[in-house]
């Protein structure tokens, strides 16, 4: 029997995995102040695509967002598509959406720093304002669907004399509130990773615009004491902001799982939603670094196949998880025989709109697993982008099917009705463009980069010989 | 079957007398579908029209709306017993908890819910969770006669006694409260309880069936307490827990169908 | 609401309601006065905060439904019925319920004018095609007219209520010589009432409206009736059936239908027996035949003739089916028959009339509970005068296009939309050289007129409305105005009166003298004279002004008894019959059968909360729709919101499609309401109209056979939603839109 020889040493074997170790971004550092440099040189330079697009971006919000809204408020919610029986529609999908992809930044900033996750260094800021920004739009899109959004104060506690209080009992109080703890805390932990970089950026300031940056940075020197309370500072929000994460969407799921409505009230959807999230969420990370790698200067040496690869793998391993609730989330209604949702699942399946959810299965299930098992696939930029817009159109997809569709259907066979949407297809381009937008100004305003934390772990990195390999000095999750 | 849950009955705290707690009894079998109902809570209630473009899109604003299926298929097509839906005043009621800001309350002294109009942001939750579909939305200004200058007449006929809702609002059936209290304060005025059958709310007062019987549930005797025994009496979505106010009297057959 | 009458209340609402109207008392002579107070001291009847309620007569349709409508500070608000009218017992349907609509409708005519024919202009101003003149000008063309012109080339054309202003026109017309008023109106065409009018003459020898024990009765066959939608009284039938159905000594009442379309009643039937047009006489005449058989009786001449097998085929009915059903009719212990108007609408439909009365007759119902009486004969009134057949509209036209006619009033009734467009009414009107409207609306009618001389709304007006059927006592309702007149409109009665009275000509002498009544009031109360001394009815009086208060106050006077009278039944089933199958025209696949909508039926399309209130059996709303059934449309490959056209020799009409489960495959049917051409901003260009496709057969007794057009279909390829408020997915399954 001849065997094949195989070595021993990992060198060859783990040829695959690393190739060049000095590929790595850890494993290729700069010298600080030309990192410092690139970074703000990608800050400051823009390109006439740069201002085309923020021109049309704009004009987009202008129209789409501030004016249709505006006209929204004015002529009341007859100009969307709601109605009886559907009396919510895109304005929620749009909100549960947003905040889904608002979590991807928690996710990245907060769990992969708790975990350790070294990949995580060079775009935990653009996930964080992913965060922010996301959670804006989401904060917009809940204010849109109310019908007297000029009384929208009234959901706030504060004293009357009337002694009224808002209802504690309601699920929108909930969201409410959490949502605002979500975007007060996310806000904070965006804030405190920030202050070394705006340091930075005001120390190579001139003229006004040292003036903002002095206010931000808080004086910070970069002195130990100040770095190690920095560091408490972050290890505690890390740590407390977690838990936030996982309730805020929870408590947003609780807005159909607490309803009595067939299909609604299912006891999974507080995990179901968060998995949901997540599984947007990375989508969109993915897509938001393609698109920071492509357009900013310097990117390219910041934002490598290897961070693609890690946001393939999570999206991958996200997107089964999603399926498993997702399959448990049908087959306990369908097993559990409710007539109600018995109908409602045929009509999913196979009613008029029967094609959109068929085009979710594909986009959230079939078309990660199919791709994003291949290495090669996964570290390619444009391709993990368009599976993470795929993945995006799915789980707005999958939003639409339990909010519109879902209240097609009802206890009430009379009152069946679809649901066409109207002035929510302008104001859901106006939400994305304004999202688009911000983006944009932030990556004018702020590195995108947190250097020091890339600074930090490249500093950390170091090739050590063990035997005939190479191996770095930090253990990773790979 | 439905658990004993104690959950907060979101009831007014003021010291009002406890009057009566009003019930409706709805005779499937006489009630002919005329419609006579729909529009006399219309009329009484100030519910404006919204043309055919919403009506057409599910937008109308019917507090009472006559439900009717078919079954089988010609020759031997039957329609369902005509089915009047309102607010079935759930002592129960799904509406009320979910409301951020407590527009929708339950009465302690008439035991209805109240939809408390000026309160209302507009959220909709309440009607996600009506499992009746009994309530309404106002997607636009209906009322507004700077849009529809065609209104300055027909508002003429508007009922003082009740608010006319602006868009943003959601709307119900309120079992008539204004003619309760107004029968109320009347009694009062009068030191008496109110009769069996002077206060009826408009879909009652008008239904030329009599097919709507509407009274005290607490005083065993009344008219509606009686008909509520009846052996065809039974509780829409009943298994929800809801306990309605509203019975519904089955529509029968008489055994002589060929 | 009524409350109990106290002394106080009896001045609140003995009360005139408009300014410079008299002031009645409850004592003493006849006191007509003005009085002026301090605007501080408002008479009773108008404190802020409370509201006021008038008895009075609703004018929807001709029923004479007697309402109480709230008024607030000279607002009308609502409208409750009257719990003292024999006829709805304080209950209202849905078009009562919306007048309100009407009276503070946008689209009224608000000033008297000159007006160019086929101009859709309603006020001066702006090039339009109306002058609008004083009511002094008005009232003066008027004298003109009735003085100019020969008596016999006045003509008067009246709505069907039975109202004071009728017996004031026929006392008009008969003083001058001039022809009787006609009075017209849809309902009565789809009725076919002439036709049972006759059939109850000539079976049983009475003139009069024959009228049917519902709610004593144990099982009742309507052959067509739809009794609870439009049929004749539908309040006060609609409290039968209630009363047939869950308070009966007999057990639940059955109910059947027969009839190729199920209309609301047919909804509420037991069994729906789908017979097709053109067959009925025949089948009421197999069934009778059966029935003979079923007790055991000998066959009478009436039914000799009748085939049952040639009946089932017909009507594309088992012959098991009829044998069964004339045992349910048989064995019952109050059987009782009734013919409506779809039934007789074929050229069959006398004999189909008699032959229910016969069938009625053979299970010896006439004159017992559950079974057909004589509809009592209304106070006042000196004989039952029915509005005017399809015939004698055919006569009339005929007249006008004779050029005869010089002057023509119309009041009360649109015969250019109601009358079917193949009997030329629109051009007839075109040979007459003057034509005054009394039409508080712009209708289509009103588009024809040179002069509008608006009438005040019905609940602007006095009046009264001699009460046809729907009660068993004998009922006069009474109308007063509830509210002050909104616009700058006058009472008919009183412009008549006013023109009788100038001195003028031939006629003015004699007029004035014949109609020495100083106004309506007047003359309203010297026909109440007459009721003084009948002490049958549920109030009296010393003398006329407190009986005139009565009147008002209760809004009507009736008598205690049932004042119904026994038909006579001798050779009733001694007539023979020939049961032969009913002539059609056209050459169209289908059967048509055109229905009045039970929301909008004659004159609500023009009220906007009652094209909000859906179709019963349909829920449409706003529009028209053509019923085809399922199985058809898929073999024609229709689809729901198709738009078809439906097309007869005499016309044709296009609306959306609703697959209806529950009407013949070789039949179609669509409502008659809507598809005016004007008629104000929410009736106009909206759905179409039904009597466009009919053509000018008439039966045996001169009415229209509305029944017996076939038409043919075809699409469009053209859609156009209907505003359903049924969610097609739960009624219809996920593949309906």
């Amino acid at each position: 029997m001849a065997i094949a020889a195989r070595p021993m040493l990992p060198a060859k074997a783990h040829a695959q995995e690393h190739e060049d170790p000095r590929e790595h971004l850890m494993h290729d550092p700069r010298p600080r102040g030309e990192m410092n440099a690139m970074v703000l040189e990608s800050m400051h330079t823009a390109g006439w695509r740069f201002y085309a697009a923020a021109g049309v971006l704009t004009l987009l919000v202008l129209t789409c967002f501030f004016y249709a809204w505006g006209y929204m408020i004015a002529n009341g919610l007859g100009v969307a598509g709601v109605n009886r029986p559907v009396f919510w529609g895109i304005f929620l999908v749009n909100t549960v959406f947003w905040i889904g992809i608002s979590h991807a930044g928690t996710f990245i900033s907060a769990i992969l720093r708790v975990m350790k996750v070294e990949g995580r260094r060079p775009f935990t800021r653009a996930a964080e304002l992913m965060t922010t920004f996301g959670l804006v739009q989401a904060g917009a899109s809940i204010f849109m669907h109310m019908g007297r959004v000029w009384l929208g104060y009234l959901l706030f506690p504060f004293p009357n004399e009337r002694g009224l209080w808002p209802n504690f009992h309601s699920p929108l109080m909930w969201d409410f509130l959490a949502i605002n703890t979500y975007l007060l805390c996310s806000t904070m932990y965006l804030f405190l990773p920030l202050i070394p970089d705006i340091a930075m950026v005001r120390d190579h300031a001139t003229g006004w615009r040292k003036i903002p940056y002095r206010i931000l940075s808080l004086g910070f020197r970069g002195t130990e004491g100040e770095w190690k309370n920095l560091q408490t500072a972050m290890n505690i929000f890390a740590f407390a902001i977690i838990p936030v994460m996982f309730s805020v969407h929870t408590i947003v799921s609780w807005d159909f799982a607490m309803a009595m409505r067939p299909g609604w009230s299912s006891s999974v959807f507080g995990p179901y939603f968060v998995i949901g999230a997540l599984h947007s969420g990375m989508a969109a990370v993915a897509i938001v670094l393609f698109m920071i790698r492509s357009t900013m200067k310097h990117m390219k040496y910041f934002i490598r196949a290897e961070h693609f690869n890690l946001m393939g793998k999570l999206m991958l391993i996200v997107s089964m998880a999603w399926a498993y609730f997702y399959f448990n989330d049908y087959l306990v209604m369908w097993y559990g025989g409710d007539k109600w949702e018995k109908i409602l699942q045929e009509f999913t399946e196979k009613g008029p709109l029967g094609y959109l959810w068929f085009a979710m299965l594909i986009f959230n299930i079939a078309v990660p697993w199919l791709i994003l098992w291949n290495r090669k696939w996964r570290s390619t930029p444009w391709l993990l982008a368009s599976v993470g817009l795929i993945i995006n159109i799915g789980m707005w997809l999958e939003r639409y099917i339990i909010i519109p569709v879902g209240l097609t259907i009802n206890r009430m066979p009379f009152t069946w009705r679809l649901y066409v949407p109207a002035i929510e297809v302008f104001l859901t381009i106006g939400t994305i463009s304004l999202f688009l937008l911000l983006y944009m100004l932030a990556s004018r305003l702020i590195p995108i980069i947190p250097v020091w934390e890339v600074q930090e772990g490249q500093a950390a990195h170091m090739l050590r010989k063990v035997g005939k390999a190479e191996v770095s000095t930090v253990s990773e999750i790979e | 079957m439905s658990t004993e849950l104690e959950l907060p009955m979101f009831t007014n705290t003021s010291e009002e007398d406890l009057g009566g707690r009003w019930g409706m009894v709805i005779d499937q079998d006489i009630c002919t579908g005329c419609q006579a109902c729909v529009a006399a809570c219309a009329m009484e209630n100030n519910i404006p029209y919204v043309g055919e473009k919403d009506a057409a899109y599910g937008r109308s604003l019917h507090w009472i709306r006559i439900e009717r299926f078919w079954q089988d298929a010609f020759p031997e097509v039957k329609m369902t017993p005509y089915q009047p839906m309102l607010c079935q005043q759930c002592h129960k009621a799904p509406c009320e908890p979910v409301c951020p800001v407590f527009a929708s309350v339950h009465s302690a002294s008439e035991d209805i819910n109240l939809q408390v109009y000026n309160r209302c942001v507009g959220t909709r939750y309440c009607s996600n969770n009506c499992p009746y579909q009994a309530r309404t939305f106002n997607w636009r200004d209906y009322t507004d006669t700077r849009r529809q200058p065609e209104l300055t007449t027909l508002q003429n006929q508007l009922n003082p006694d009740v608010t006319v809702r602006r868009r943003g609002v959601m709307e119900k059936c309120t079992f008539c409260i204004q003619r309760i209290r107004h029968s109320e304060d009347a009694a009062k005025a009068d030191n008496r309880p109110v009769e069996d059958g002077e206060t009826l709310p408009a879909c009652a007062q008008a239904c030329p069936a009599d097919a709507i019987v509407f009274g005290r549930i607490d005083d065993p005797e009344s008219r509606v307490s009686q008909a509520a025994r009846s052996a065809r009496g039974y509780h829409q979505l009943e298994e929800l827990g809801t306990l309605p106010r509203v019975t519904y009297l089955k529509g029968e057959t008489d055994g002589h169908r060929g | 609401m009524s409350e109990p009458i106290s002394r106080r209340d009896f001045l609140k609402l003995a009360s005139a309601g408009a300014a410079t109207t008299a002031v009645l008392t409850g004592c003493g002579p006849a006191s007509r006065y003005v009085t002026r107070e301090p605007y501080t001291k408002m008479p009773e009847y108008t404190y802020n905060g409370q509201s006021t309620f008038y008895a009075t007569t609703c004018r929807e349709c001709s029923a004479g439904c007697g309402l109480v409508v709230r008024t607030m500070q000279g607002r009308a608000i609502k409208v409750e019925g009257n719990k003292n009218n024999p006829v709805n017992l304080g209950k209202t349907c849905a078009r009562g319920q919306v007048t309100l609509q009407g009276l503070y409708n946008p689209d009224r005519i608000q000033n008297p004018g000159k007006h160019t024919r086929g101009a859709n202009s309603w006020s001066s101003g702006q090039g339009s095609g109306f002058q609008e003149i004083t009511w002094i000008d008005a009232i003066n063309e008027v004298s003109n007219a009735l003085s100019t012109n020969e008596p016999d080339e006045i003509a008067f054309l009246l709505g069907m209520a039975p109202d004071h202003l009728f017996d004031l026109v026929s006392e008009l017309t008969t003083a001058i010589g001039a022809p009787a008023p006609i009075r017209f109106g849809a309902l009565g065409m789809f009725e076919a009432r002439k036709t049972l009018m006759q059939a109850a003459s000539r079976m049983f020898g009475t003139r009069g409206l024959p009228s049917f024990d519902i709610g004593e009765a144990g099982v009742v066959f309507s052959f067509g009736a739809n009794f609870l939608e439009t049929w004749f009284s539908p309040v006060a039938q609609t409290r039968e059936f209630a009363k047939f159905r869950q308070r009966n000594p007999a057990g639940r009442g059955h109910l059947v239908q027969f009839e190729a379309r199920m209309s609301q009643t047919g909804s509420k039937a037991d069994e729906w027996i789908a017979i097709r047009p053109g067959s009925e006489a025949q089948v009421v005449l197999a069934i009778g035949r059966l029935v003979a058989e079923s007790r055991g009786l000998p066959l009478p001449p009436a039914f000799a003739n009748a085939d049952v097998e040639a009946a089932a085929a017909a009507a594309d009915v088992p012959s098991g089916t009829l044998v069964h059903l004339a045992g349910v009719f048989a064995q019952a212990a109050r059987a009782l028959a009734i013919p409506g108007g779809a039934a007789l609408a074929q050229s069959t439909g006398l004999e189909a009339a008699e032959a229910v009365l016969a069938l009625n007759a053979l299970v010896g119902n006439l004159g017992k509970a559950g079974g057909v009486f004589m509809a009592p004969l209304a106070p006042i009134a000196d004989a039952y005068h029915a509005p005017a057949s399809g015939r004698e509209m055919m006569e009339f036209i005929g007249k006008l296009n004779s050029g005869k006619i010089k002057a023509l009033f119309i009041h009360g009734t649109n015969p250019v939309f109601e009358l079917p467009r193949a009997l030329g009414f629109m051009e007839a009107l075109a040979q007459v050289p003057q034509v005054i409207s009394f039409s508080s609306f712009p209708d289509e009618t009103a588009l024809q007129a040179d002069y509008v001389f608006p009438d005040h709304h019905g609940l602007e007006s006095w009046g009264y409305q001699q009460v046809a059927t729907g009660a068993n006592a004998a009922v006069l309702s009474g109308s007063q105005p509830v509210v002050a007149p909104f616009y700058n409109t006058q009472s008919t009665a009183d412009v008549l009166l006013a023109a009788a009275h100038l001195p003028r000509g031939r006629a003015g002498g004699q007029l004035s003298q014949a109609l020495s009544y100083s106004d309506e009031l007047a003359y309203i109360q010297s026909k109440l004279g007459s009721l003084l001394a009948d002490g049958s009815g549920f109030f009296s009086a010393p003398e006329i002004d407190t009986f005139t208060a009565y009147f008002q106050q209760h809004g009507g006077w009736w008598t205690m008894d049932d004042r119904r009278v026994a038909p006579p039944t001798a050779d009733v089933l001694n007539r023979t019959f020939e049961a032969a199958p009913a002539a059609l025209d056209g050459d169209g696949e289908f059967h048509f059968v055109p229905f009045v909508s039970p929301i909008l039926a004659e004159a609500g399309a023009n009220k906007p909360w009652l094209q909000e209130v859906p179709d019963p059996t349909t829920t449409v709303m706003w529009n028209t729709w053509i019923e085809i059934n399922p199985e058809t449309a898929e073999r024609l490959g229709i689809q729901d919101q198709d738009v078809v056209r439906v097309v007869s020799p005499m016309g044709s009409a296009e609306a959306t499609v609703y697959k209806y489960p529950a009407i013949r495959p070789d039949t179609i049917a669509m409502p008659f309401g809507q598809g005016h051409t004007v008629y104000g901003q929410f009736a106009e260009k909206r759905g179409a109209n039904p009597t466009d496709l009919l053509g000018t057969r008439l039966n045996a007794a001169g009415d229209l056979t509305f029944g017996s057009m076939k038409i043919r279909i075809e699409k469009t390829g053209r859609t156009r939603e209907l505003a359903r408020l049924e969610g097609a997915l739960g009624v219809y399954g996920f593949d309906a839109k």
